[in-house]
């Protein structure tokens, strides 16, 4: 939210009549009396219910709303999420529109419509309306959502900056019409409000009149047998490049091969995501929660809430993998009898019982309530996507930290054109327009992934445009020189890796610094694999990785999920992963590098060979274009065996004998050319 | 090098040899066949030094260059260029310097950025190669090598029929040219007694201008260094054909040394061309290891010897024409011992001419040398 927009305190009502907030009442106190201490009676004057708003405008940047460009990004996330959590839960393939409309100077309206299961009439104010209100917070089972903020926190963003509600069209089956909502949070008793049908919302009539009336409404319903569509209107930014709505959707298709996304642009441009796989996730199971991860503050928590009438049977009923004799076990250990009740367990014995779990053996949780990827549609989720030569992937096993099952999966695409080469003549002058970087190489570094400074300078320097000339400032000749110099400028070897993140499938698109992901990505030694890298870094070249832990639990650093926690057994399985993929990738590079040799080879043969001819008949006088001939159909033949040659060690290279084991694809410069053709004819 | 060679019975050998490695490569191409040729090993794991002939002599070993091996291709394109270089300048009677043919042979391959040869340096090992491949001399190959070298003194010779008085060269001396076969310079009349072969001009300049070679009735040359062949070759003949024993004076170091063992036993690179270029007989005056001593020398005109130097004493220690020779091993010893070395011009240090009034008469007169 920019500086200049009021505060969202100052719009909403203060929620008592003599009180302000915490902060504001300090500021209003007496001014003689600045240097004395609150006493408990002026505190207890200030202690009383946070109002939703306050919370809300205190932590926007914890939920993602910091600035207006993430807000767009993180409101369109936050319906794509739940469309894809809701429709994966009720089975169904999920189909997912999003349309970013342009609606003012800095305003935006999304649409995020699904296929899913739609939702009851009865929970529609509750989930758009309510924060904290969730059906994820609770189970320990993989989904996208968590924390049951999400779609109200964006919902009420856009009330706060736009004074408009969220409008919420719902339908369930075939046969039931479909339900519109106009839902607004009241942000003084954190309660939603149906702004129309009296508080009921209004039914939707089937057909040409319901189009009618839906448009009369300012949004769009595709005419569905059943699903969910969210329409916010907020006070945002529009911006390509890193970060972005559209970088969001390009990464959320990699990792979920079995979604279409429908997706238009505020400049109209409409880029569709095909599923590449119709096959669904497999459902994740729900487990309970193993001991080892749970917290102190939660097991007394645990212990409170405990329908279980005694200690043993409260420890076995929550928790996975706790056996009778584990529990008495446990028991033992604190000496308290297997009968107690776990309502009585003091404060202390809490403690010595989370202290006895630690020390003691309990086995590892189950892992089938994990869902990965899996190799097959990583690799195919990647190709569809991101165009390349050399295509591997990798899923670890299941493993566990702090009782909480995760595994860990590794896609890597290396080669093909940069996304700063793919770009359009009319989307670079677009993208120019929008930015707001200071100077040109500023906007080269961050609209491009995997776009260093190095291959900055050499595209400026080739495009023949100052460093630092405003992006938008750009002449429509100088537009021509850059998105030439874009196309032509070999970056591949001043680009740096590209690191897709992604937690249970939903990319994490900041922080990538502080992410345990992107660590072991730079620990890892990538030189080893044939890429250049220096110490501590990300390797460069024309690669890209996708990177997924999936768990029942995503260890995040912060509220805004966008960092995974570095512990030691992720980056140990991180590492696995990618030394797997990197294995394969050196591999590659390796016979790539042999191949070109062959190639250099021929040609030196090829070169020296009229060379040879013309010599050798000025000193015979032999037929020169006999012996040119001749020689040539002998340099084609010991070319052909020349690839079959020795390798480094001596040992003869059979071409099969690279054996790059499952989970590869090798994609011919043919196929890569037809791909990249098929692309640009459907954009 | 006036006069115009015209093909001879030794250029007909020349050209058969050449058009034979011509024609197997048309054959290999008609079967296809790789072509290769074989090229007798130039490098010290193929010399032999025979004990009876008393020079180093060229091993039976080989090394195979292919067209169609990727680190042999471009020398074998080259190998190949030069051997018609060579036909040309047989063919229409011409010789150049090995500058010469580098310029005649480089250019830029066609449809690359290529050049045949990068520089001088390239070209010259493969004239090497040429001449042992072919089993042919340089000069009859039509090359020569850039001369150095001089000589001065008591002969009179003709070049290419032009008569030349050694003796009245002034101070210059008579250049010996890189060719200098009988059919190209003939001795007419001599009235020296031995040859004194010095290391370098300057030290050839102080025995001529002293008229070293006049006093004692001898031949004074110099070959710039490690001499050149053509510098050698003259030595050969001088002292086969006219009998006249070779004394050299060199610098107490191991490149001296080196020189004399090249001059005395042949080179490891031209092992083949031993027969016509060693002297066995050769002997080495100086300077020596104990001259800094005998000489009273001042501590001024040490030069420290270094680790390659000391390197280089071991190998020549070992070399298997010294191994076996007590004086020498004592001498190179005493030069590891002393722990520096002597340039000849140290013994100007004494006086001016004490090289050429006393050191080298003393000396040739106690026939106090090494052999
Ligand atoms: N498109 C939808 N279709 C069906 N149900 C939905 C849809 N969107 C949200 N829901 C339901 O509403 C609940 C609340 O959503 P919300 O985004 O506020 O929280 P969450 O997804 O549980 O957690 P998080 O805060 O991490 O996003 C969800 O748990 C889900 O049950
Ligand atoms: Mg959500």
């Amino acid at each position: 939210m920019a500086a200049s927009s009021p505060s969202p305190v100052e719009i909403i009502p203060p929620p008592s009549s003599n009180g302000s907030s915490r902060h504001s009442a300090e500021g209003n106190g007496s001014p003689s009396k600045a240097r004395r201490r609150a006493t408990a009676q002026s505190m207890a004057a200030g202690q009383r219910d946070i109002s939703v708003s306050e919370f809300f405008a205190k932590n926007r940047h914890l939920l993602g709303f910091d600035n207006p460009r993430k807000a767009l990004l993180t409101t369109v996330k936050e319906a794509v999420d739940n469309a894809l959590d809701a429709c994966e839960e009720a089975g169904i393939l999920p189909e997912i529109w999003v349309h970013i409309q342009r609606v003012g100077q800095d305003r935006y309206k999304v649409g995020v419509q699904d296929n899913g299961p739609g939702i009851v009439k009865k929970q529609i104010p509750l989930i758009f309306g309510k924060l904290l209100y969730g059906s994820k917070f609770h189970r320990m089972r993989m989904s996208r959502g968590q924390q049951g903020i999400g779609i109200s926190a964006a919902g009420m963003h856009g009330l706060l900056t736009t004074g408009k509600p969220v409008k919420i069209i719902s339908k369930v089956s075939k046969r039931e019409p479909a339900h519109y909502y106009e839902i607004q949070i009241d942000t003084k008793r954190n309660v939603p409000e149906i702004l129309n049908g009296r508080g009921e919302g209004v039914e939707v009539p089937p057909n040409h009149e319901g189009q009618k009336a839906i448009q009369k409404h300012g949004i769009e319903w595709i005419e569905l047998d059943h699903g969910t569509r969210v329409t916010i209107e907020l006070e945002a930014r529009y911006q390509r490049g890193r970060g972005s709505v559209d970088e969001y959707l390009e990464q959320t298709a990699i990792a979920n091969p079995h979604v279409a996304i429908h997706y238009t642009d505020p400049d109209d441009n409409s880029r569709d995501y095909q599923r590449v796989t119709d096959q669904l996730p497999p459902e994740p199971k729900e487990i309970k929660p193993h001991p080892y991860g749970v917290e102190l503050g939660r097991l007394v928590t645990m212990l409170n809430d405990a329908k279980e009438p005694t200690i043993a049977q409260f420890l076995i009923g929550s928790f996975s993998r706790v056996s009778p004799s584990i529990a008495r076990k446990l028991c033992e250990t604190i000496k308290i009898t297997t009968r107690a009740n776990p309502k009585k367990i003091g404060r202390h014995e809490a403690d010595l019982l989370y202290q006895a779990i630690q020390k003691t053996k309990i086995p590892a949780p189950s892992t089938d309530c994990i869902a990965p990827i899996g190799e097959e549609l990583i690799l195919k989720g990647l190709r569809q996507v991101v165009p390349g030569e050399f295509y591997a992937a990798a899923t670890r096993p299941p493993a566990v930290y702090r009782g909480n099952p995760f595994q860990i999966e590794v896609g890597l695409c290396w080669g093909g054109v940069s996304p700063a080469q793919r770009v359009s003549r009319e989307g670079l002058s677009e993208m120019l327009e929008e930015s707001d970087a200071r100077t040109l190489r500023q906007f080269l570094i961050t609209t491009f992934q995997g776009l260093g400074a190095d291959a900055a300078d050499k595209i400026l320097a080739a495009a023949n445009v100052g460093i630092r000339v405003s992006p938008g400032r750009l002449k429509a000749a100088e537009i021509d020189h850059l998105h030439e110099a874009l196309q032509n400028v070999n970056v591949s070897e001043g680009q740096s890796m590209n690191v897709f993140r992604y937690a249970n499938r939903v990319p994490l698109q900041f922080q990538a610094g502080a992410c345990a992901i992107t660590q072991t990505v730079m620990q890892t030694n990538w030189r080893a694999y044939g890429l250049s890298q220096s110490r501590g870094s990300l390797p460069s070249g024309p690669i890209t990785l996708m990177i997924h832990m999936a768990s029942v639990w995503v260890p995040f650093t912060n509220e805004s999920k966008e960092a995974v926690a570095c512990y030691p057994e992720i980056q140990k399985e991180l590492r696995l992963a990618l030394q797997a993929v990197g294995r394969k990738l050196g591999m590659f590079l390796r016979r790539r590098l042999r191949v070109r040799h062959e190639g250099e080879r021929r040609n030196l043969f090829l070169r020296y060979i009229g060379e040879v001819a013309t010599a050798v008949s000025r000193i015979n006088q032999a037929d020169r274009k006999k012996l040119y001939d001749q020689l040539m159909e002998v340099a084609k033949k010991r070319t052909a065996e020349a690839d079959v040659e020795l390798d480094d060690r001596g040992k003869p290279i059979e071409e099969d004998a690279v054996d790059f084991g499952e989970h590869v694809i090798i994609v011919s410069h043919e196929e890569q050319k037809t791909a990249e053709t098929a692309k640009n004819g459907t954009a | 090098m006036a006069k115009q060679p015209s093909i001879n019975t030794n250029d007909t050998k020349t050209l058969k040899r050449l058009r034979e490695l011509a024609s197997n490569v048309v054959e290999a191409a008609a079967k296809k066949r790789d072509p290769h040729v074989d090229i007798p090993t130039r490098s010290l794991s193929n010399v032999k030094y025979n004990k009876t002939r008393r020079f180093i002599e060229m091993g039976s070993n080989t090394n195979r260059r292919q067209l169609f091996n990727l680190s042999q291709a471009k020398s074998y394109m080259q190998t190949m260029l030069v051997a018609s270089g060579a036909t040309q300048l047989i063919e229409q009677g011409k010789t150049t310097s090995i500058r010469g043919l580098y310029y005649l042979l480089k250019h830029t391959i066609e449809g690359t950025k290529e050049e045949t040869f990068a520089d001088q340096g390239e070209c010259d090992p493969v004239i090497e190669d040429c001449e042992v491949l072919l089993n042919s001399l340089r000069e009859e190959l039509h090359l020569y090598a850039q001369k150095r070298g001089e000589m001065v003194g008591e002969i009179v010779i003709a070049d290419s029929g032009d008569e030349i008085d050694c003796a009245r060269m002034g101070s210059g001396g008579y250049g010996i040219p890189s060719i200098v076969e009988p059919s190209v310079i003939e001795f007419r009349k001599c009235n020296a007694k031995f040859i004194l072969h010095v290391e370098k001009d300057t030290v050839w300049q102080r025995f001529n201008e002293d008229k070293f070679w006049r006093k004692h009735k001898c031949i004074l040359t110099h070959g710039s260094g490690q001499p050149p062949r053509g510098v050698r070759r003259m030595l050969h003949r001088l002292h086969n054909e006219l009998k006249l024993p070779v004394y050299c004076l060199l610098d107490n170091d191991p490149w001296g040394y080196y020189i004399y063992s090249v001059i005395k036993q042949g080179s490891i690179n031209l092992a083949y061309e031993s027969q016509r270029m060693a002297i066995p007989d050769a002997k080495f005056l100086g300077l020596r290891s104990k001259d800094f001593k005998e000489c009273q020398l001042s501590d001024s005109v040490k030069i420290n010897l270094n680790d390659t130097d000391r390197k280089r004493a071991k190998q020549i220690m070992g070399y298997p024409w010294f191994a076996h020779k007590k004086e020498w091993q004592k001498e190179i010893k005493l030069l590891l011992d002393n722990g520096f070395k002597l340039e000849v011009e140290a013994l100007i240090s004494k006086d001016i001419s004490y090289v050429t009034e006393q050191y080298t008469p003393a000396r040739l007169k106690a026939k106090d040398w090494l052999d």
